[in-house]
Parts: structure tokens; C-alpha cells; sequence
């Protein structure tokens, strides 16, 4: 009697922790494989793509990072990124301040124009973002490229950021106008600090999205020493065509950071992921 | 463009609903609003605004470089209508952003499930899970290129390993296979992110429901069928409209592994107007421009459609 009350219920558990297991290998699988290749060189790839790395050739990232122009790629990433984050949170933390504190005319309408923009397909602007660039003699410039960054992800940053500002208790902004605060300090001095949950968010999210943009990248830069790493490990991987062991290696470069953002930032990551989906 | 100026300048005067009585323009200064909304305006009107006017002025114009646009009228439109390789593409991208929100969305719920079900490893699966769309496409598409090489890739080595060696394929390289492999990327990248937002959509529920439910004596099925799965509902619309619009942009994956390859049979819309804007060299920003406005006007309806579709099941139902 009991045994039979059991095991359909551990029936379902070992189905469900079956499912688990595959479901897991599919989504981590493929990260384990690029780690342990990236130590390991391509002779041994070759004889045994799947083996364990051992010995392990720490030495592939030094000459990954020095023998290509890959530390040129990673710090132009880390400024143009950095750049374009700390503008679009203050730009952005700017204009969402004033959607949640201020009443003004065509502010649900001005509102509606720049957050629409979150579902125009890139195609529509990326041409005519060429012929402009090229005219305000900003086509193949790193300043012309962070620019355009702070305009893709101003809608969702000021989103994110407005939702957060309305809810300050507006007493908060009366007693410090009694104090006699200018508007600007408000936002500098109140909003800002108070905000720092949401605009912390803003920012991971930010420099995630960015750290892997590539379309406008790819249209925009045109010289070897202005490019971004995806740009660079695109074109790492055309230079090492069959040099499998180092690309995975410059891959891991490219992985890495992103790997310690979210080993770091994990639950706020998350939140700001998927702060666009729930409504 | 000007439209984001002209909407700030009504701006400037005098709020329309006086917000607390005779103070109201000491609580809504022109000036402050106008210096906190400007940075960004000019942003959007130069980086944003204006390109989208730019491109919409290329659609009826041969633009070739060196020489002043030429008005051409709606040749290019009908131009497209006869193109059989942009139509290839659109019906490629259709395809990607039919199956792809569907296959994410109900493996996602199914994992969710699982989580919910408090499975041991909840937090390390949670974070495993979600790990695949932090990844740019481009590593992403290097990394699944490898796993379907024909002769050392994962999937044909474990395709041989249990005995059905007769089923490896060049994935990525036959017309047949190469959408369906790619389409099986997006989902291994987006469906630990629905997860992720599902899961919050189910921790949220008012567990005064699910415990009348159990009262009633509603199996698991039936609490999953009736209660929990109308009750998450929205969420689960939201998302898959989401990743709609997500796959209808599609570019990166597809330039990093197949550049449309084999035989079209994975170009999208993106990779082609890409490939005749700045690939092909006919030298004409006036083409794809066109391309690029009908497409825009095909996503719009299609959010719009699906908006619309939705509401109109939820007003049925209720």
C-alpha cells in the first residue's frame, strides 16, 4: 500500500530531476566545453576536443591579450561602455526625475515618443544613423559610437528610473524646498541618493547590453584600433581561422568580465534584466 | 527633426491642472523642467529622431554617395514587392518570431515550475539558467558554430556516442537544418531569462488561492491548469510579445555564424538590408531604407495585432 502511494510521486520526481539535469547540461554545458578548451592548446583540442584540461596553459591568455591587438579591443570597450553609463544615468536620471516630479503639458505624449522607441527594429535608424554620423564627422569615433549608445538605451534607462522616482514620498522634495534647495540640488541631492537601488540596476543592465552591442558597432568603426571586443574577437577569430584552442581562449577574455559582474551583482543583474518585462 | 522641440516648447507654459492651488508654478518651474528634459530631447532628436526621418527620405531616393539624392518615387517599393530574396528573409524572420516566443515561453514555465516546486538547487539552478543571455551573440554564435561542426562538434559526438552517428549533419551548412539550429540558439539564450520573470510572477501570487485550491481537493494539474497558469497570464503575454519584437530585430547571430547562408536559408531582414546597404556594392542607402520602412511597419502591426488578439481572449474569457 504504501509502496504504491510512493512511487508514482518518486516517478515524477526522478522525471522532473531528469528534466532538470538535461535542461542544465543544455544551458551550462556549452560555457564548461569554452572553459576548459580555452586552457587547453589546439594540438590537444584536436586529439580530444572533450578531454579534461590538464596541464593548464595559463600562458594562452597572456599571448591572446598581447600577440593580437586585444587589449586595444578591451579598454576601448571598458571607456566607450563607462562613457555612455555615465551619461545615460545622469541624462537619463535627468529627464526621468522630471517625468516623476513635475507636471507639465505633453508629458504623457513626450513620454510615449521616446519610450515607443524600445520596439522600433534598429534597421530603421542604423542607415540614416550612418549618413548623420558621417555628416556631423562623428562616423568611425569612439565619442560618435557613445553617443549613439546613450540614445539605444536611453528609453529603457529613463523607464526604469521613472518608475522608481514616482514612488519617493513627495513630502521629501516640500521640506527640502523649504529649505530652501534649488531644483537642481533636489535632483542632485535627493533623488540621486535615494534612488541608488534603481540606479544601480540601470547601470549593470546598461553595461551588460552595451559590453555585447554590435550592430551599431559593426556599422559605425571601421578602424582596427577603435573596435570594441565583439567587434575584436570576430575578428580574432578571422585571423586564428583554425586556431580553435585560442579562440576559445579569446573568448573566455570576453566572457570573464561579465562572469564576474553577475557572480558580484547577480540578484540586482537579474532585476534589471527583467524590469521591462513585468508591468 | 524637430517634433521632440516643438513638444517641449507648450511645455514651457503654464501647467494645464494647477496642482495645489495657487503655488503651482513654484512646484513646476519652466525653467527646471525644460533644463531636465533638454539632454535628453536633444539626444533623441539627433541620435534617434532624426535617422528614422533620414531613412524614411532615402525610401523614395537613390542615394549613391558623392552625389545629391536623386527622388526616384515609390520605385523602390515596387522594386521589393518582386524580390524574392527579401521575401525569403521575411518569411525566415516570421518563422523565427512564431516559433521562437512560443518554444521559450512554455519550456521557460516548465522550469519555473520546477523551481517552484522547490527541487533542491534552486538558487545555483536559477543562476545557471539564466547565465546563456548575458552572453553576446557574438560569443554566443562562435561558441554554437563549434558545437555544430560537422566532425568534432558537441552534437555529433553525442549523436555517435548513443549509436545514431547516422543523424549527424552539418548543421549550420544545410538549407533544412540551419534556421531550426539557429532558432534552438535563441531559445537556449532567452528561455532561463522568461524563467527568471515567470518565477517572480509565480512567488508572487497570493498563496490564499493556491491553499483554497488545495482544499478542493484540485490536483497539481488542476492548480497549474486553472489557477495558477490564468492567474500568471499577463506575464506570460508580456513575455511572449517581448521576444517577438526581440526576434523580429534579429542581426547579430545569424552575421556571426552563417551570414544567411546556405541558400538564404537563414537570412533575416536585418542581415539584409546590412548586406545592401554596406556589403553589396550597388552603393544605394535608398533600397534597404525601403526595406527597412516596411519592415518597420510590419513589426508595428504585428505588436499591435498580437496587443489586440490578446485583450480581445481576455475579454472573452472574463
Amino acid at each position: 500500500m504504501n509502496g504504491t502511494r510512493i512511487s508514482p510521486n518518486g516517478l515524477r520526481m526522478a522525471a522532473l530531476l531528469l528534466f532538470i539535469a538535461i535542461y542544465t547540461a543544455y544551458a551550462a554545458g556549452p560555457f564548461v566545453w569554452v572553459a576548459m578548451m580555452s586552457l587547453r592548446t589546439t594540438t590537444e583540442i584536436a586529439a580530444d576536443p572533450y578531454a579534461l584540461p590538464w596541464p593548464l596553459h595559463f600562458d594562452k591568455f597572456v599571448s591572446a591579450w598581447t600577440d593580437s591587438n586585444y587589449d586595444a579591443y578591451f579598454f576601448n570597450s571598458v571607456g566607450i561602455v563607462l562613457t555612455a553609463v555615465v551619461i545615460l544615468t545622469v541624462i537619463g536620471g535627468m529627464a526621468a526625475h522630471c517625468f516623476a516630479r513635475y507636471r507639465f503639458r505633453f508629458k504623457g505624449l513626450i513620454y510615449f515618443i521616446i519610450f515607443s522607441t524600445i520596439i522600433f527594429p534598429p534597421q530603421v535608424t542604423v542607415i540614416g544613423l550612418f549618413q548623420i554620423m558621417v555628416d556631423y564627422g562623428l562616423y568611425n569615433s569612439r565619442i560618435g559610437l557613445v553617443l549613439v549608445y546613450v540614445s539605444i538605451q536611453l528609453p529603457i534607462t529613463i523607464y526604469i528610473l521613472e518608475s522608481f522616482f514616482a514612488r519617493i514620498p513627495g513630502d521629501l522634495f516640500d521640506a527640502a524646498r523649504i529649505d530652501g534647495y534649488s531644483e537642481w540640488e533636489i535632483f542632485w541631492k535627493i533623488s540621486l541618493p535615494v534612488a541608488l537601488p534603481a540606479i544601480s540596476t540601470t547601470v549593470i543592465l546598461n553595461t551588460i547590453l552595451l559590453w555585447n552591442e554590435f550592430l551599431y558597432a559593426v556599422v559605425l568603426i571601421t578602424d582596427d584600433d577603435k573596435r570594441t571586443l565583439p567587434l575584436g574577437v570576430l575578428r580574432f577569430m578571422g585571423d586564428q581561422l583554425e586556431d580553435v584552442g585560442m579562440i576559445a581562449t579569446g573568448l573566455m577574455i570576453a566572457i570573464v568580465p561579465v562572469v564576474l559582474i553577475y557572480v558580484f551583482f547577480s540578484e540586482r543583474l537579474i532585476q534589471g534584466m527583467t524590469a521591462g518585462a513585468v508591468k | 527633426m524637430a517634433v521632440p522641440k516643438d513638444m517641449n516648447v507648450p511645455a514651457i507654459k503654464v501647467a494645464k491642472v494647477p496642482p495645489s492651488g495657487e503655488r503651482d508654478d513654484h512646484a513646476n518651474p519652466r525653467s527646471a523642467i525644460a533644463m531636465f528634459l533638454l539632454p535628453a530631447l536633444l539626444v533623441y532628436a539627433a541620435f534617434t529622431a532624426l535617422p528614422v526621418a533620414r531613412t524614411l527620405y532615402n525610401s523614395t531616393h537613390l542615394v549613391v554617395p558623392n552625389r545629391p539624392p536623386e527622388w526616384v518615387g515609390f520605385t523602390h517599393y515596387i522594386e521589393l514587392w518582386t524580390d524574392t530574396i527579401f521575401w525569403k528573409a521575411v518569411w525566415n524572420t516570421l518563422t523565427w518570431a512564431a516559433v521562437a516566443p512560443i518554444l521559450e515561453v512554455s519550456v521557460a514555465t516548465l522550469l519555473a515550475l520546477a523551481l517552484y516546486a522547490k527541487v533542491p538547487f534552486s538558487r545555483f539552478l536559477r543562476v545557471a539558467w539564466f547565465t546563456p543571455v548575458l552572453m553576446s551573440y557574438v560569443v554566443v554564435g562562435i561558441l554554437w558554430m563549434w558545437i555544430y561542426n560537422y566532425d568534432w562538434g558537441a552534437l555529433n559526438t553525442m549523436l555517435r556516442a548513443v549509436g545514431l552517428g547516422d543523424w549527424a549533419s552539418p548543421w549550420l551548412g544545410h538549407p533544412d537544418t540551419a534556421l531550426p539550429s539557429l532558432i534552438a540558439v535563441t531559445t537556449w539564450m532567452w528561455t532561463g531569462f522568461n524563467m527568471v520573470v515567470i518565477l517572480a510572477a509565480m512567488s508572487s501570487l497570493p498563496t490564499e488561492v493556491l491553499e483554497a485550491a488545495e482544499l478542493d481537493n484540485c490536483g497539481w494539474f488542476g492548480k497549474l491548469w486553472f489557477v495558477i497558469l490564468p492567474l500568471i497570464r499577463p506575464t506570460l503575454l508580456n513575455l511572449v510579445v517581448l521576444s517577438f519584437i526581440g526576434k523580429m530585430k534579429i542581426f547579430d547571430l545569424v552575421w556571426v555564424t552563417t551570414q544567411g547562408n546556405p541558400l538564404w536559408a537563414t537570412e533575416t531582414v536585418s542581415t539584409y538590408v546590412y548586406k545592401r546597404a554596406f556589403q553589396w556594392s550597388t552603393f544605394d542607402l535608398g533600397y534597404p531604407s525601403t526595406i527597412a520602412v516596411i519592415w518597420f511597419f510590419i513589426v508595428m502591426a504585428g505588436v499591435l495585432g498580437l496587443t489586440l488578439l490578446f485583450r480581445q481572449r481576455e475579454k472573452l474569457e472574463y
